[in-house]
C-alpha cells in the first residue's frame, strides 16, 4: 500500500502547475483579499455618531408602579418581596446609560442628555445624527415584562431626520443591547447573578468571546475550499490512469484494488494536511491572523482541520470510484468541479453565508467546508471544546460514508 | 499451458470476438496477426482477465481463469498497447511502482529493476522521467515494467506501434531473447507480418473477430501452393489493362502497386504471353516480370482479399 500512497504523492508532487495552484494560490488569494476587503471591517472606526439621549421615565414612579401592581397580585408574601428586592436590582434606565457612556461606544458615538424639543431642534439643523429616546413607564414595563412576564409595551426609540448608514448601525447596536438586557433581565429572575452583557463597538460580545478579522475569514474561508481542489485533482489524475491504460496494468499485478482506492484516500489526506497548514503558516507570519492564542487553540484548529482533511480525502476516494464509471474525462472533471464549486458557495467559502436564503444556509452549514468553517470561527471566538465535538463527529461520518459508498461501489475485475 | 476455447465478446450489438479458439505451448513464441479492428486487443484482454467475456473461457494449465483470475495473473507479463506508464515519474521509479505492486520483494526488487533494464538496454536512462523519453524508449520501459515478476508468458500487444526502426529492432531483439534464451512463452499480436514471420513459431490469423487461418508459417504459405504471386512492372497503367487482366482464366486477384500490378494466380501456364499481349494493345510496355515467393501478407490477402493495412 506504501507503494500506492508514494506514487500518488510523486506524481501530485512532480505536477508543478498543480502545486503552484494548491499551495501558492491559496497564500496569495488570502494576501490579496484582505488588502481588498479589509476596508469594510475598518469603516466601523471611522463612523462618528452624535446623538441625542432623551430620557423621560421616571424611574422611582415606575418602581412604585410596579409595587403597586405586585400587592394587587395574588401570590405569597415571600414571593413578593422577593420580587421587590429583584426589582431594585434592575435598573433599567441605568443600563442604558451605561451602555452609551461605555469606553468603546464613547470612542465613535457621542450621546448628550437633552429634552425632546432641543433634540429635535438639533436633529433638524444637522447638530444631530439621531435621537436615542427612554419613553416614560420604560422602568416599569421592562420591570413588568422581565419579571412577571407581562407584555412590554415600552421600548426605546430612535428618531432620525433621514436614514443613513450611521442610523442603521445605532438600531443595530440599540437592538444587540435590547436583546443583550432581555437576556440580562432572564438571567436575573433565574436568581442568576452575572454582571450585565453590553455590546462593544462594531461587534456583539458575548461572555468571554473574542473578534475575528476580515484576515482570519479568509484564511478560514480559502483553508476550507482549496482542500476541495485537490479532491477535484486527484480525481481527475485517476481519469489519466485509466485512459493511459496505468490503472489497467495496476489490475493485472493481482494487487488488492482496494489498495488503489486507499492509496488516494492516504495520499489526498497528507497532500490537504500539508496544504492548509504551509497556508496557516505561512498566512499568520505575513498577517499574523491569530495572534497571541494559546496552546490549545492551535491544538483544537489542528483537531478540526485534521477531521476535515479527513472527510475530504474520503470525497476524493468516492470522485475516484465515479471517475472509473466514466468514460469521459472531461465529463469526469465537470462533474466534480461542479459539486466542488456547490460545496464551495453553499459552504460559505467565496462569501459569508449571510448572503444566501435561510434554507441554502442550512444546507450549506452541513458541507464538510461550511461546517468546519462555522465551528472553526466559533472555535476563534468562545474556544468550546464541547461545541467542536459535533462537527468532528459529522466530519469523521462524512469521510466513513463517502469510503463505504466508494468501496461498495469499486468496479469488480473485469467490470471496465 | 494455455488456451481460450469458444471466446467471444459482445459490446451491445457488435460481436467483436467470434468463438476464438488458440492455445499456447510452453516455450512457444505465437503470432496473433490482424489488421486493426480484427479483435486482438479484445482477445488479449480477455484472456489476461481484464475483460470478461461474454462466452467461453480461458484455461490455464486445463484449469479456467474466468472465475478466479489471481492465478493467471501471476504468471503473465502484458504489454499493453499505450504506453502505460506514469509520465511524472522516472524510468526507476515506475519500476520500483510496479515492482511493489507485483509484491515482489523488497529484498530482489533492486537486483530485477537493473535485471529488466538491463534487458531492454535502459540502464543507463533509469533515473530520467518518462515524459523526456522519445516513443521507442518508453515502449521498451512499457516490456520491462512487464518482465519484473518474472511471468512464464509474455504477451505483447503491437509493442513496435509509431517508433522507429532502431527501437523496433531491439524490441523484436529482446522479444526473441526471452523466448529462446529464457524460455518464457510469447503471444505477440501485431498488423507487422514481417514482425511477426520473424518471431514467431506459429501464426493466428484474424479477422472481423474470427481466426481465420493458423499453423506455422510453411502450413499458412501452403495455403497459396496452388496460387503465384506475379509483380508486373508497367510503363503506365490504365483501367482497362486492369479489367483486361482480371478477366484472364487463370488470374484470380489483380491489386495496383505503385509500379504496376500484383496479380495472384493459379499455378501453372505462365501469364507472360497473356500479359505482353493484353498491355501491347493498350500500347503499354512491360518493364519488369517477376514471380513472387509467397509470404504471410499473400496469405492474408487470399484470406480476407485486403491487405493488413487495409
Amino acid at each position: 500500500m506504501g507503494a500506492f500512497i508514494k506514487k500518488d504523492l510523486l506524481v501530485f508532487w512532480r505536477d508543478r502547475k498543480e502545486i503552484l495552484i494548491s499551495l501558492i494560490l491559496p497564500i496569495i488569494l488570502i494576501v490579496i483579499l484582505n488588502f481588498a476587503f479589509s476596508g469594510l471591517f475598518s469603516d466601523d472606526k471611522e463612523i462618528q455618531l452624535t446623538i441625542g439621549f432623551v430620557q423621560e421615565d421616571d424611574v422611582a414612579a415606575g418602581v412604585q408602579q410596579f409595587k403597586t401592581t405586585l400587592e394587587d397580585m395574588e401570590m405569597s408574601v415571600s414571593e413578593k418581596e422577593a420580587l421587590i428586592a429583584q426589582s431594585t436590582t434592575l435598573q433599567p434606565v441605568q443600563m442604558v446609560e451605561e451602555f452609551l457612556n461605555n469606553p468603546d461606544m464613547k470612542e465613535w458615538v457621542t450621546a448628550t442628555e437633552l429634552t425632546e424639543k432641543e433634540a429635535i431642534k438639533q436633529v433638524e439643523n444637522g447638530e444631530l445624527d439621531a435621537i436615542l429616546k427612554v419613553p416614560n413607564g420604560y422602568t416599569y414595563h421592562m420591570l413588568s415584562n422581565a419579571l412577571l412576564g407581562e407584555q412590554s409595551q415600552s421600548s426605546l426609540k430612535i428618531l432620525a431626520d433621514e436614514q443613513s448608514t450611521e442610523v442603521t448601525t445605532l438600531e443595530e447596536l440599540v437592538q444587540s443591547f435590547t436583546n443583550s438586557l432581555n437576556m440580562q433581565f432572564a438571567l436575573e429572575s433565574s436568581e442568576k447573578q452575572a454582571e450585565p452583557i453590553l455590546p462593544q463597538g462594531g461587534m456583539e460580545f458575548v461572555e468571554e468571546s473574542e473578534s475575528y478579522t476580515i484576515a482570519l475569514y479568509f484564511t478560514i474561508a480559502m483553508g476550507t475550499l482549496f482542500p476541495l481542489f485537490i479532491a477535484h485533482t486527484v480525481s481527475v489524475k485517476t481519469v489519466t490512469e485509466k485512459r493511459e491504460r496505468v490503472f489497467n496494468r495496476i489490475l493485472l499485478t493481482n494487487s488488492n484494488p482496494f489498495h488503489y482506492l486507499i492509496g488516494k484516500i492516504v495520499s489526498t489526506l497528507i497532500i490537504i494536511w500539508l496544504q492548509v497548514a504551509i497556508t496557516f503558516t505561512i498566512i499568520q507570519l505575513i498577517l499574523n491572523v491569530f495572534p497571541g492564542k494559546s496552546l490549545e487553540f492551535w491544538i483544537g484548529l489542528i483537531a478540526m482541520f485534521t477531521a476535515y482533511t479527513i472527510a475530504i480525502a474520503g470525497l476524493s476516494a468516492l470522485f475516484t470510484t465515479i471517475t472509473l464509471y466514466l468514460q469521459d474525462s472531461n465529463a469526469a472533471s465537470g462533474l466534480f468541479m461542479l459539486i466542488v464549486m456547490t460545496f464551495g458557495v453553499l459552504g460559505g467559502s467565496f462569501f459569508p453565508l449571510d448572503g444566501l436564503p435561510e434554507f441554502m444556509q442550512m444546507v450549506g452549514e452541513y458541507t464538510p467546508n461550511g461546517l468546519t468553517q462555522t465551528a472553526v470561527i466559533d472555535w476563534v471566538q468562545f474556544r468550546n471544546w464541547s461545541a467542536l465535538g459535533l462537527p468532528l463527529i459529522y466530519l469523521l461520518s462524512f469521510f466513513a460514508a463517502c469510503v463505504v459508498i466508494a468501496t461498495s461501489m469499486f468496479p469488480k475485475r473485469g467490470r471496465l | 499451458m494455455l488456451e481460450t476455447i469458444k471466446l467471444s465478446k459482445r459490446f451491445k450489438d457488435k460481436k467483436v470476438v467470434d468463438e476464438v479458439n488458440l492455445y499456447l505451448n510452453k516455450g512457444e513464441s505465437v503470432g496473433l496477426l490482424g489488421p486493426n479492428g480484427a479483435g486482438k486487443s479484445t482477445t488479449i484482454s480477455m484472456i489476461s482477465s481484464l475483460l470478461r467475456p461474454t462466452s467461453g473461457d480461458v484455461k490455464l494449465d486445463g484449469k479456467s481463469t474466468i472465475k478466479n483470475s489471481s492465478e493467471i495473473r501471476n504468471v503473465l507479463g502484458v504489454v499493453p498497447q499505450e504506453i502505460a506508464l506514469y509520465e511524472e515519474l522516472s524510468a526507476y521509479e515506475n519500476l520500483k511502482f510496479f515492482g511493489r505492486a507485483y509484491r515482489v520483494k523488497k529484498a530482489i526488487l533492486e537486483k530485477r529493476i537493473q535485471e529488466v533494464l538491463e534487458i531492454v538496454g535502459l540502464k543507463d536512462r533509469q533515473k530520467e522521467l518518462i515524459k523526456t523519453f522519445s516513443g521507442g524508449m518508453k515502449r521498451r520501459i512499457n516490456i520491462a515494467a512487464a518482465l519484473l515478476h518474472h511471468p512464464q508468458i509474455l504477451i505483447l500487444d503491437e509493442p513496435t506501434v509509431g517508433i522507429d526502426p532502431q527501437s523496433r529492432n531491439h524490441i523484436l531483439e529482446t522479444v526473441q531473447q526471452l523466448n529462446e534464451t529464457r524460455g518464457m512463452t510469447v503471444l505477440y499480436t501485431s498488423h507487422y507480418m514481417e514482425e511477426v514471420e520473424q518471431l514467431c513459431n506459429r501464426v493466428y490469423i484474424m479477422d472481423h473477430g474470427n481466426i481465420i487461418a493458423s499453423g506455422t508459417k510453411d502450413e499458412l504459405l501452403s495455403i497459396l501452393s496452388s496460387e503465384d504471386t506475379i509483380l508486373v512492372e508497367l510503363s503506365n497503367r490504365s483501367d482497362t489493362l486492369m479489367e483486361t487482366i482480371k478477366a484472364l482464366p487463370k488470374v484470380l486477384q489483380v491489386e495496383e502497386t505503385s509500379e504496376g500490378f500484383r496479380i495472384i494466380a493459379r499455378k501453372g501456364k505462365s501469364l507472360l504471353n497473356d500479359l505482353v499481349h493484353a498491355a501491347d494493345k493498350e500500347g503499354i510496355q512491360i518493364l519488369n516480370y517477376q514471380v513472387e515467393i509467397p509470404s504471410l501478407e499473400d496469405v492474408f490477402l487470399h484470406l480476407t482479399g485486403k491487405t493488413l493495412r487495409d
